[in-house]
């Protein structure tokens, strides 16, 4: 019952990988891409609300199992991906047309769910390992999709990046498994309590590897300069749950190596806490300004992912309920942001063919809902109440005031605001622009609003992306639950 | 419940104005003025429950930390009066932008202004104040940016960028006050910063939330945006720029004054300084302006420098600040209503001569109705200050509350006197300032000769009576002022923390008319001798205020918007870089590849390393072409056959010949 949300979308990609007739089809493919879709958000739901459970699937070798188990965070984590990633599949049914090559996309597309679906659902850091591997394996192909030299290359450099960080972290792994053997995710940590003395600075030495390692696929300096490479060559909905999604397995990743691994206990005051933090504000910092000079729309988008991301680093950084809450709220916020503004700009790559900012003066004429929900999200992602990043900007950074953590404490929310103000400064000209163009000014754009299969999704999200700010019932209790079992 | 509804209702009816729009532009004329009269009704009935005593207040745990409402006296006077503006400026609304197109934006925009404002208003914390305060910041933008042209998208960028930066700004303020005090409800500030008087965090603290709410209220120095944006918006948008959103910050800066710092000197002294400035600086940039609506703009930030020396009084006088916040309290409705009724005329010119240039607007009101006649010339008396208005009232007690400050002064040790003086004499000039440009204004538009017969200027019904209502409550107010000025200011309808002046001020006695006849004088003086001899020499206004003396041109713009991000963004770039150059160095070093090394065209070595050279620098540029190596290798090959066919040729020979004869001849001579 566990894996079935593993298994659904693997089954229906391999369908299409291998009836080559239903893969070639449109119409079957509008029937099992958004059938499977709905399904594993089904299945997801349905799991949520049973007590936990677990499954020991198989031994990689005696001491190595493959463990799913469901808890809190699993039902955040499988929730949230599930969504986003039937969202983007909806909006990719029109997009891809354009883009071509859409058996091998929804193919990979699906089993890529199919694998962060395992990943959310591993029970230990072997299993979850495996998984983590494979994300980074099978999400490759959507980078490389287009198959020009660029997405090649940025693919490449994906792959090497991540597998470079994730060896890293496997040699974080077998420090730690030579302390402890049991590596199964225990909210407040595995680590023996009486672990000898001299033993704690090769743990600490261990867990920043491993923290290190993990955070390449969350894009943190300086482990970051695969993301705005590889991001903006994927096809827009690819590049809508890179960013949204994928770069969240890096998150999950931190989540559970220093929540449910090492323990927050061991791991508060030290060194390795104070550097990470270091690294995530000047993530945060780098990717707004990076972002700011940047003038192509889907690469500025990706370098403020880099710097969106490392604000839910900040959060788990702080080791503190309210900054463990406001990470996870950002999680919820920052995926669906900013998949709704890459499926935004992925209309208006599929409406104008324009991708550079300067060139989408003038386009909110043509296309006032897309532009519209593009700035609804805007004012999220900048954080201007009541939108949705506004309240994990609240909780991030009040948190950081009061987790203890010295100058860290008061730079976090300085930079927050900093970064903020940049990030207004590399979104809202792309709207003001695009309503108010200036006097006489010619777009030259003469495109209508994108097709309904591609607009409703975008709306959705934008309005989502609003509404998830002022009403925080929804999550809240699945939220504290999270943070009830950690603290 | 009540709350709620008066907040939500202008965003509901923003949208539905807007959907009435799509299909039928009259009825959204009709129902916009309506819906901001009913907003305005129900603030009224709200006034008649709370000052009669009902408590009343809303929360709900919404918007992540949960909304809180609460009204009292001072929150329903300005939830009434900013609804009354907001009716006034409706009902000309639809006659004004009849020609410009993008009614149904303008009006959503306005009323989700007005829920911000509302917002704010109603707000029991700070945290509830910066949600709405930022919604109204936002909306209030399309407003600026809805002319559309080049100077107003300038305009535009510039009031996005402060209101971005002074959300942001307040926004760490008020971290850091959550931080220190424990708590954002207004009414238990004061106590919880009792404890940490003097502390760094709270003046830190204080200080961003100045910065932030003064950045909205147009203090010095961040005044540059409102003279600038306030000309562009459309009149019934700058009427409501000036007269109530501005009113927003000074409302966040008197909480402030009561809560964090309520006999805090050090505190008073700052934002006394920062009042002078504005109210000197708006008055000067006015009497300098030849633009209508720009000396309308400016003249704003020279009233809120006077408001904000209010706000200094309340921390200095400590416990005495009675009369202070009486004055404060009632020049900020004052000003909400001149304000209201001059813009609106304003825009009458506006839309009938369609520029604002004072020069050709000369004398373009000679053949006007009435009405507008009497508003403008009620507006400006009572922005001069002149007795029997209401502004006479609000200034006198602001001037009473610095001579009570002086009279204090004199018996704390520590205080040096001059500086207050100063203030003092600064203040009446200011009066006086106010009085130069007012008259300025009205000679040019409403006496002076118009150098060639203008058509009348008409005005619809609507535009008459929201231009003479505000006009119309300021005569009452200027000549009743016991009967309704005190009673406004009276007790029970101050902000938490504030009292009432304990005893009553005879406005027109001998000595408080002392105050406003220097005032007067010095206006007259100031007209005479600087606008009537100097600008307006030979009958038309000269623009005599220096360019270069513009602080956002020469400060703001390069600073903020240049030098800041290119310094900051050559650090991050650097961090950026770091390890992609760290792996090329690797690459072209210790794990240098095999394969990548090409064999070397043995027989071309310039070729070989001009090209790699070349090739480098094109991969580098982006540029994907043929390798330079090859295009130079032919060359060179072309080159050296060339060269191999001139030595091999008879006249080479010959040439070789005569040059070994010449050097024989010369060896020969010497």
């Amino acid at each position: 019952m566990i894996l079935l949300p593993v298994l659904l979308p693997l089954a229906a990609g391999l369908v299409l990988l291998l009836i080559r007739p239903i893969g070639e089809s449109r119409t079957a493919r509008m029937v099992l891409v958004p059938a499977a879709l709905v399904l594993t958000v089904t299945a997801n739901l349905y799991l949520a609300s049973q007590p936990d459970v677990s499954l020991l699937l198989w031994q990689l070798a005696p001491e190595m199992p493959i463990y799913f188990h469901l808890d809190n965070l699993t039902r955040l984590f499988s929730l949230l991906t599930s969504g986003i990633w039937c969202i983007a599949g909806v909006f990719s049914l029109q997009y891809m047309q354009h883009e071509g090559g859409e058996r091998r996309f929804f193919c990979v597309y699906l089993l890529v769910l199919a694998i962060l679906m395992g990943l959310d659902y591993a029970g230990s850091l072997i299993t979850f390992y495996v998984f983590y591997e494979l994300v980074t394996l099978s999400s490759f192909l959507l980078v490389i999709h287009s198959g020009t030299h660029e997405a090649i290359m940025a693919g490449l450099k994906y792959l090497f990046y991540s597998v470079a960080g994730a060896f890293m972290a496997l040699f974080g792994v077998f420090f730690l498994y030579s302390t402890t053997s049991d590596l199964v995710f225990t909210p407040g940590g595995v680590l023996p309590a009486s672990f000898i003395p001299g033993e704690r600075e090769r743990l600490l030495i261990a867990l920043a590897l491993l923290m290190l390692g993990f955070s390449a696929k969350a894009g943190m300096f300086p482990l970051h300069g695969w993301l705005p490479a590889a991001h903006p060559v994927a096809p827009a909905p690819a590049s809508a749950v890179l960013s949204g999604i994928i770069t969240k397995s890096g998150v999950l990743a931190l989540i559970r190596v220093l929540y449910y691994i090492a323990g927050v206990d061991f791991l508060r005051g030290t060194w390795v806490q104070y550097a990470y933090l270091s690294l995530t504000l000047i993530t945060v910092l780098m990717g707004s300004m990076m972002a700011y000079y940047e003038p192509v729309l889907k690469k500025r988008l990706a370098y403020s992912t880099v710097s969106q991301v490392s604000y839910v680093l900040f959060g788990i950084g702080l080791m503190t309920p309210v900054g463990l809450a406001g990470a996870l709220c950002h999680v919820l916020f920052h995926a669906t942001i900013k998949c709704g503004l890459f499926l935004a700009a992925g209309a208006f790559i599929y409406q104008t063919g324009r991708t550079k900012v300067a060139d989408l003066r003038g386009v909110g004429k043509n296309m006032p809902v897309t532009v519209w929900s593009f700035a609804l999200c805007s004012l999220a992602l900048v954080g201007i109440p009541p939108a949705s990043g506004f309240v994990s900007k609240w909780l991030l950074a009040t948190g950081a005031l009061d987790a203890g953590v010295g100058v860290w404490g008061y730079l976090g929310p300085v930079i927050l605001l900093v970064s903020a103000l940049l990030t207004a400064g590399y979104l809202f000209p792309v709207v003001s622009r695009g309503f108010f163009p200036g006097e006489g000014y010619e777009s030259g754009i003469t495109c209508r609003e994108a097709p309904g299969l591609m607009i409703v999704p975008v709306v959705l999200l934008a309005v989502l992306a609003i509404l998830l700010g002022i009403f925080h019932t929804p999550y809240n209790k699945l939220l504290t639950a999270v943070l009830g079992g950690l603290f | 419940m009540l709350l709620l509804i008066l907040v939500c209702l202008p965003f509901l009816a923003g949208i539905i104005a807007y959907a009435l729009g799509v299909g039928n532009p009259r009825a959204r004329d009709i129902f916009s003025p309506l819906a901001a009269l009913a907003e305005f009704g129900l603030a009224i009935y709200l006034c008649t429950l709370v000052w009669s005593g009902a408590e009343v207040s809303w929360s709900a745990a919404i918007c992540g930390m949960g909304l809180r409402l609460q009204a009292d006296g001072f929150r329903v006077l300005w939830v009434a009066a900013a609804a009354f503006a907001w009716a006034c400026s409706s009902a000309i609304a639809p006659e004004y932008l009849a020609h410009g197109g993008h009614q149904g934006r303008y009006q959503l925009f306005t009323f989700i202004t007005l829920g911000g404002v509302m917002g704010v208003f109603l707000s029991a914390d700070l945290f509830t104040v910066f949600v709405f305060f930022e919604i109204m910041s936002l909306a209030s933008w399309v407003w600026v940016a809805h002319e559309d042209d080049k100077k107003a998208s300038y305009a535009a960028d510039t009031y996005l960028a402060v209101a971005v930066i002074g959300g942001l700004t307040l926004l760490m303020g008020l971290f850091l006050l959550n931080h220190t005090a424990g708590t954002l409800m207004i009414a238990e500030l004061r106590q919880a910063c009792a404890a940490h008087a003097g502390q760094l965090e709270l003046y830190a603290a204080g200080a961003l939330l100045l910065l932030g709410f003064g950045a909205k209220a147009g203090m010095f120095p961040l005044h540059f945006w409102l003279p600038m944006a306030h000309p562009v918006a459309p009149a019934p948008a700058s009427a409501l720029l000036s007269g109530v959103l501005t009113k927003c910050g000074i409302f966040g800066i008197l909480v402030i004054a009561a809560g964090l710092f309520p006999e805090d000197l050090r505190w008073g002294e700052v934002v006394l300084g920062l009042g002078t400035v504005t109210m000197v600086l708006g008055a000067l940039l006015a009497i300098f302006a030849v633009d209508l609506k720009r000396t309308l703009a400016c003249s704003s930030v020279s009233q809120i420098g006077f408001i904000l020396v209010g706000c200094a009084l309340l921390s200095l006088l400590g416990e005495e600040h009675g009369l202070a916040a009486a004055g404060t309290q009632l020049h900020m409705l004052n000003h909400l209503l001149i304000k209201t009724t001059l813009f609106l005329s304003a825009g009458v010119f506006a839309m009938n001569r369609h520029t604002l240039d004072l020069n050709k607007l000369r004398g373009a009101g000679r053949n006007s109705p009435l009405v507008l006649k009497l508003a403008f010339l009620m507006g400006a008396l009572s922005v001069a200050g002149i007795p029997m208005t209401s502004g006479y009232v609000s200034k006198t007690l602001l001037h009473e509350g610095i001579v009570e400050y002086i009279a204090h002064a004199e018996h704390l040790a520590g205080i040096a006197l001059v500086p207050l003086h100063m203030v003092e004499w600064l203040f009446l000039l200011s009066g006086g300032m106010t009085l130069a440009y007012m008259t300025k204004l009205f000679y040019l538009l409403f006496l002076a000769k118009p150098q060639n017969q203008t058509p009348r200027l008409k005005m619809g019904l609507p535009a008459a009576l929201s231009i003479a209502a505000p006009a119309l409550v300021l005569l009452v107010l200027g000549l009743t002022p016991h009967q309704t000025m005190d009673r406004l200011a009276g007790k029970g309808m101050l902000l938490d923390g504030l009292t009432a002046p304990v005893h009553v001020v005879q406005y027109l006695s001998l000595q408080n008319l002392k105050g406003a006849a220097v005032s007067i004088s010095v206006g007259i003086i100031l007209f005479v001798l600087i606008i009537w001899k100097c600008l307006m020499r030979d009958g038309v206004l000269k623009n005599a205020w220096p360019t270069w003396m513009d602080l956002e041109c020469r400060f703001y713009r390069p600073v903020v918007m240049q030098m800041l991000p290119a310094a900051l963004g050559c650090i991050c770039r650097m961090f950026d870089y770091l390890t992609d150059s760290l792996i090329a160095a690797l690459r072209m070093t210790v794990l240098r590849s095999a394969r990548m090394k090409q064999k070397p065209l043995t027989r071309f070595g310039l070729a070989n390393n001009l090209g790699a050279l070349l090739d480098r620098h094109a991969r580098r540029k982006g540029q994907q072409r043929r390798s330079f190596i090859f295009s130079l290798a032919q060359w060179e090959e072309q080159t050296i056959l060339t060269s191999r066919l001139i030595g091999a040729s008879m006249s080479f020979g010959l040439l070789m010949f005569c040059i070994g004869l010449t050097l024989i001849l010369v060896y020969l001579l010497i």
